[in-house]
């Protein structure tokens, strides 16, 4: 459904009438839609704050938390700060979106143990964006890969909301990590990518034959 | 208030604006915000009227309107250029250093009440009144100069071919850049409610259309759509001949500029609205990374690279806000003498530059990195201080530098007429600053850690806790934050800015391998070619015309 959507909501997109208010309504749905069926497009989603922005009668919270969840679903792409920009102060201020700005908070500072505590004390507030938490799984996965070369498997299963070994292992399966005999998760071999390096200059050719060539 | 959101292919534009009047340079007529007018200002104007009417027109400035009358209807592109780029300004230092030119009713008889001269005039004398006159413009210039904006596009727009008239880039860039300036401070003077009076607020509230944030958005897109130049620019990007796909209205300089300038003028009106998604959006279709042919306006120029790199930082995507600001800041610095003599453009460009030098400071804490041997050196002499009290966490620094080099930031609804506050044109400011000092405030241990980084090739998460004062378990998950805030964004191949892969190519870059740190320190050797190069090239130049020089000496 919301794919098939996508093509509509784009057309409804170009041109002056992206700020056509008449449109909110099928914007709206269209969030909605992503919510409940694990699709996104950021686009959309900014055009419905872009609208709230010019014209703040029409804000609804509900929506506009709909929308900054699934910003968080979209990291490590920037998405939740473009959608915080176009959102009133006041409105930032407001629960459940101020709720949901301290999640942001967790989530970008990495405290991944107090975000799914968090998580674990309020759980409507997530309840309406299916397939929330594997996603926020998938963002944790990449934080971790860019860090570690090895990982217990304790640690892992922490960062990722107390997991159960099972659950873990398949999200290791999933990365193409392995289990070592001492219990660690091996990552990946970061010794390769990550070293010292000095850059030297270098002048090619081209850039000096022109001066050659002046100065016979 | 969508009222125009039936808009059927050809807009209506005289329809949209609500100006008034029914035919196509009608725009200016009827205004029923007179009546209400305070009595005060009122009489202020009756005795400027009888000043004005009494105004005799010096002979060198009827000449000098006589000729520019002439070159605008000969579409002598040089000699317009000349009138404006360099008699316009002369005149004014010497007769209206501080008062606005004569107006529009005096010269009319002068120039044969000649329409479209009059409106390109009156561009010319609104802009004046913003620049130079001391007390400003009034609320009713201000309507005025919107009018006068519509009459000009509504000729453009509504023309059945491309009309008659052959402007100078220069000119067609400032009349787009001029047109957001004048919208930006008038949104930011309706929103200062505290020292209007109930009749200029009445005034306000009975003309809501006037400065719209849709109608200058529909006037943008408009000329956008007519020049087909998001066509002409994906073609040009291809390698194809833009041409090919212009229409009539593209292949027309006026048109294909006006449409390329509008672009620049959606990124930077997208950015005074805080959407810096849409504000790159626009672009997609330009190919910075290629010298094209708009890209011959200096201040248009600049004025893209400002609002890109500002984009890109608040997307903390640093590495290509660095390399933006570094790029155009290396261009400032060897092209500033040229403008010399050119005393309003200098100053602007000086103070752009001065906002982008900061914005690279801001950038270069947050995310260190290499940068070209001139830019750098230049930041080192007048920005250390400031960067280094940036490093040490000073959160007001990082405060006072962002409102120093943001933009002008503006709200696009109106404030309530009915529940004034002194403090509702500052919100769409205070809310950017929240945006940015919040992400600032996510990575503000991050210098801390690469410092004390820097100093090992390996060591135990154990010890940096000890360092840093905190539990391993806090720093590991700071390491985490590091290496997440260190991951931008960065723009590798095609034309649109939005594009990009994550790399962190931060100069100070480690992994965890179960407790231990293993730090790489990336080392760039200084450039020195550059910089040779290009003394050698101007080496030789000089010498070539001494040799001319001595040649004609003979």
């Amino acid at each position: 459904m919301a794919e098939a959507m996508r093509g509509t909501v784009a057309s409804l997109l170009r041109g002056i009438d992206r700020y056509n208010p008449e449109n909110l309504p099928t914007l709206e749905r269209y969030v909605q839609m992503q919510a409940a069926e694990n699709t996104y497009d950021i686009e959309a989603n900014l055009a419905v704050l872009k609208l709230y922005q010019f014209n703040p009668g029409y804000f609804q919270t509900e929506i506009a938390s709909l929308i900054l969840l699934k910003a968080l679903t979209n990291l490590p792409h920037t998405d939740f700060i473009l959608c915080k920009c176009l959102i009133d102060t006041n409105r930032l201020n407001e629960l459940p979106v101020s709720k949901i700005l301290e999640l942001s908070e967790l989530l970008e500072t990495c405290d991944f143990e107090r975000f799914w505590a968090e998580t674990r004390d309020d759980p409507d507030l997530i309840s309406s964006i299916v397939g929330f938490e594997d996603s926020i799984r998938k963002f944790i996965c990449h934080v971790v890969a860019a860090t570690f070369q090895s990982i217990e498997m304790e640690k892992l299963q922490q960062v990722l909301g107390h997991v159960t070994p099972m659950v873990a292992a398949q999200w290791v399966n999933k990365y193409g990590w392995t289990t070592q005999s001492n219990g660690m998760i091996f990552v990946s071999n970061q010794e390769e990518s990550i070293k010292t390096k000095n850059i030297t200059e270098k002048i090619t050719f081209d850039s000096v034959a022109a001066i050659m060539s002046s100065s016979r | 208030m969508w009222a125009n959101a039936e808009m059927d292919a050809d807009y209506d534009y005289v329809g949209y604006y609500g100006g008034g009047g029914g035919g196509g340079s009608g725009g200016g007529g009827g205004h029923d915000y007179d009546g209400s007018h305070t009595g005060d200002p009122r009489q202020d104007m009756e005795y400027e009227r009888q000043f004005q009417s009494s105004y005799i027109v010096p002979e060198v400035i009827k000449n000098f309107l006589v000729f520019f009358q002439k070159s605008v209807n000969d579409q002598n592109l040089f000699e317009v250029q000349n009138c404006y780029e360099n008699g316009f300004n002369k005149l004014t230092d010497r007769f209206f250093k501080n008062t606005p030119w004569p107006e529009a009713d005096v010269i009319a008889p002068i120039v044969g009440n000649d329409g479209i001269f009059l409106i390109l005039y009156k561009e010319l004398y609104y802009r004046h009144v913003y620049a130079r006159v001391q007390s400003g413009p009034s609320l009713e210039q201000r309507f005025e100069s919107y009018y006068n904006y519509c009459n000009l596009f509504n000729y453009i727009l509504n023309a059945d071919g491309p009309v008659p008239l052959e402007l100078p880039n220069q000119w067609l860039w400032d009349i787009i850049d001029e047109f957001i300036y004048q919208f930006q401070s008038f949104s930011q003077y309706r929103s200062k409610v505290s020292k209007k009076s109930e009749d200029e607020i009445e005034v306000l509230r009975t003309n809501p259309k006037i400065w719209n944030v849709h109608s200058v958005l529909n006037v943008l897109h408009s000329l956008v759509e007519k020049s087909n130049i998001n066509r002409q620019l994906e073609i040009y990007a291809s390698g194809g001949d833009p041409d090919s796909v212009s229409g009539e209205f593209g292949q027309n300089s006026l048109y294909k500029m006006l449409g390329y300038f509008s672009l620049i003028g959606l990124l930077r009106l997208h950015s005074l609205l805080g959407d810096y998604y849409q504000a790159l959006k626009v672009l997609e279709n330009i190919d910075f990374h290629k010298k094209n042919l708009y890209s011959r306006v200096p201040s248009c120029q600049i004025t893209t690279f400002y609002y890109v790199g500002f984009a890109y930082m608040m997307m903390r995507r640093y590495q290509d806000a660095i390399r933006t600001f570094a790029n155009i800041l290396l261009y400032i610095q060897r092209t500033k003498q040229m403008f010399q003599n050119r005393a309003q453009l200098y100053d602007q460009i000086t103070k752009n530059n001065d906002k982008m030098y900061t914005m690279l400071a801001i950038c270069l804490v947050l995310h260190p990195m290499r940068i070209d041997e001139s830019v750098h050196s230049h930041l080192r002499e007048k920005y250390a201080d400031k960067q280094l009290r940036m490093q040490k966490c000073d959160m007001a620094e990082f405060e006072q530098c962002f409102s120093f080099a943001c933009p002008k930031f503006l709200s696009p609804v109106p404030p309530n007429f009915d529940m004034m506050t002194d403090t509702f044109h500052k919100e769409p400011f205070k809310l950017q600053l929240r945006v940015f000092l919040e992400e600032v405030a996510q990575q503000i241990q991050i210098p801390t850690i690469r410092s004390y980084l820097k100093l090992y090739t390996t060591l135990p998460i154990a010890k940096l806790a000890a360092f840093m004062e905190v539990t391993e378990e806090a720093l590991r998950t700071q390491l985490m934050c590091f290496k997440h805030k260190m991951k931008n964004l960065v723009w590798t191949k095609g034309t649109s800015c939005l594009e990009g892969e994550f790399q962190s190519a931060s100069e100070v870059d480690f992994y965890v391998d179960g407790n231990m740190i293993h730090i790489a320190d990336t080392k760039v050797a200084r450039r020195y070619g550059d910089f040779f190069i290009r003394q050698i090239h101007k080496f030789e130049e000089i010498t070539r015309n001494l040799q001319q020089t001595a040649v004609a000496a003979k």
